[in-house]
């Protein structure tokens, strides 16, 4: 695997890592069975919204460690508005690229970041639980890299449809039957979309 | 230390003897020429590459004449599946989901030419289900072929159990064996188990790459499917390098001098590693079977809660070459086949670390990697979230 030096850098020395004890918030995103998993841990200032201090844990490869550890590099000492602003393009600009099979990782980082300020917003009523809906699932395929070029599937224009109805999410997916990342992608669309308690049931229809 | 001073990974290929080198030099430089009749040149060719085939069909128990020279095991499968079906014309085989890529590729091939394919079950040890292969033979089943040396964890499959199995159907089954993992590494006597056709390789043996061999049993019928100027072999035609077939044979005789003593003394290395990966690393399981049923070069070990990739990156920093079951370590982003076939997780075979060790490996080295991958399973399951929730319920 072709990693830049500062991706291995970040994972033979990775910043901020280790669990932190009585944070104010805290998010785990990812799956063991796709093999990555991580979990941020942030401290923030009641008065003005700072993150003085946060963490990470990451079972995953070096790219997930590394990113885990440039996404908390980015957020630390920023307001909670500045923080969500960082996006995965910004760990994998800051971690000088990544190679296409590996931007899964800087979105599973940026993406655990994010929960973890929304779920400290929303515990400090700071903002609703959102509504889960089309948008929500749209949102969450856009985390969904096709791993052979590096770029979501939504952007890549690979989805065709999407319903949700009763619990049921339905998506139709533009994906050749010989495309060999077929399986991969209707993977993460599960594991991405599972974990919302609204929805009972995923169903994917490639053509 | 320097990249690869530990290697580990000689089941993908392994170091050459210097030997084997001294022995290829002179058909590099004045003795080049290519077999054939008439001139002097050429016949002395002939009778060396005759010597060779003796070499190498000794060591399997065969005839010289049942040896080809092709161009690495993989050729040899190619030529031996594609031919023995190609003479078939249609038809059944049967393989297994725990086989090496080259048979699972040729029997998707074969699917797509419309011969018809049943992949046999392994169970929690990767051996083929017996049962299953009785079931599986038809009156059309002409080809029955398996990985003697599983390339994952090391299984020896039940060859003996195979051949009594095919000899009792009512029609005659080939039995083509791919012993790139087994050859050097048992005895392995084509007439013991009633094999067809096998495939051998030279580099897993220290022989140099790019060389390998078929063994066919005289009056198996192997359609040719490479097509072109008859030099060394008529399956394989086209100038093979007789330098490369020259240390291919010196590289048997190394390995069958003592074939029993070399066998036990990969056998005392490998006991050595599992041992000491046990008494160092806990949350660790042996995958597939421990003992006799096992090839004696392969460790292949599962350490719970942090991710392959990561370890066999850590390792390569300290100089150590091992490799991994683990998705994110391999270009499809697919766990391990060969361990979610039998029955492992996800986690299992992400933890995945496969050590094959070759007569070149020492017991000090082998302490090194176990310290060094000590030191990295710390490190890793401090930052593995996995890990810490574990211990959390430990408290």
């Amino acid at each position: 695997m072709q990693y830049s030096q500062k991706v291995l850098d970040h994972f033979m020395n990775p910043h901020n890592v280790g669990k932190m004890e009585n944070p104010d918030a805290s998010a785990t995103e990812g799956s063991p069975s796709c093999g990555d998993q991580v979990t941020v841990y942030l401290k923030i200032n009641e008065d003005n919204h700072i993150i003085e201090d946060i963490s990470f844990l990451s079972y995953g490869c070096a790219s997930n460690i590394a990113t885990a550890s440039i996404i908390t590099d980015l957020a630390k000492g920023k307001s909670l508005e500045d923080a969500k602003k960082i996006t995965y393009e910004d760990a994998m600009e800051a971690l000088d690229g990544l190679p296409p099979v590996k931007v899964h990782c800087s979105v599973l980082a940026a993406d655990t970041l994010q929960t973890a300020i929304s779920n400290y917003e929303i515990a400090h009523g700071l903002k609703e639980v959102p509504n889960f809906g089309k948008e929500t699932i749209l949102a969450e395929l856009k985390k969904i890299i096709y791993p052979q070029v590096g770029t979501d599937i939504v952007t890549l224009k690979m989805v065709k449809y999407v319903g949700f109805n009763d619990g049921e999410v339905m998506i139709d997916m533009n994906m050749m039957s010989f495309d060999s990342w077929r399986e991969n992608v209707a993977e993460e669309i599960h594991e991405h979309l599972e974990k919302y308690p609204e929805v009972k049931k995923v169903e994917i229809n490639f053509p | 230390m320097k990249s690869g001073s530990v290697y580990l990974d000689n089941c993908v290929t392994s170091p050459m003897a210097p030997e084997v080198l001294q022995a290829m030099l002179p058909y590099f430089s004045e003795r080049f020429w290519f077999p054939g009749s008439f001139y002097s040149t050429a016949e002395s060719t002939n009778e060396a590459l005759s010597g060779f085939a003796h070499t190498i069909a000794e060591a399997i128990g065969a005839q010289a004449d049942e040896i080809h020279f092709t161009a690495g095991g993989t050729i040899a499968n190619n030529i031996a599946i594609k031919g023995i079906a190609g003479a078939a014309k249609k038809g059944h085989v049967i393989c297994s989901v725990v086989d090496y890529p080259d048979l699972l590729t040729n029997a998707a091939w074969l699917e797509k030419q419309g011969f018809e394919v049943s992949y046999l079950s392994a169970d929690s040890e990767a051996s083929i289900d017996l049962a299953a292969l009785k079931q599986a033979i038809r009156p059309d089943t002409f080809l029955f072929m398996t990985t003697i040396v599983n390339h994952v964890v090391g299984t020896i499959q039940p060859m003996k159990e195979i051949s009594e199995i095919l000899k009792a159907a009512d029609h005659k089954i080939y039995f083509h064996a791919d012993a790139g993992q087994a050859f050097g590494k048992m005895p392995l006597a084509v007439d013991d188990y009633g094999i067809d056709t096998m495939s051998i390789s030279a580099h897993k043996i220290h022989g140099p790459q790019g060389i390998g061999a078929l063994y066919q049993r005289k009056g198996v019928r192997v359609a040719q499917t490479i097509h072109g100027i008859k030099r060394a072999d008529n399956l394989q035609p086209g100038g093979l390098s007789i330098a490369l077939i020259a240390g291919f044979a010196k590289a048997v005789e190394l390995n069958f001098a003592d074939l029993l003593g070399s066998i036990r003394q990969l056998r005392e290395l490998s006991d050595y590693l599992y041992e000491r990966l046990l008494e160092k690393i806990d949350h660790i399981e042996l995958n597939g079977p421990q003992g006799e049923g096992r090839a004696p070069h392969n460790i292949n070990v599962s350490i719970d809660y942090i991710e392959g990739e990561s370890i066999a990156m850590m390792l390569d920093m300290h100089g150590i070459t091992v490799a991994t079951g683990s998705a994110c370590a391999s270009q499809g982003l697919k766990a391990s086949y060969v361990l979610m076939a039998i029955g492992k997780n996800h986690v299992q075979s992400h933890g995945s670390m496969k050590f094959t060790l070759s007569r070149y490996n020492t017991k000090a080295q082998i302490d090194f990697t176990v310290e060094k991958l000590a030191e990295i399973t710390a490190e890793l399951r401090k930052r593995s979230p996995l890990y810490n929730a574990i211990k959390n319920q430990e408290k």
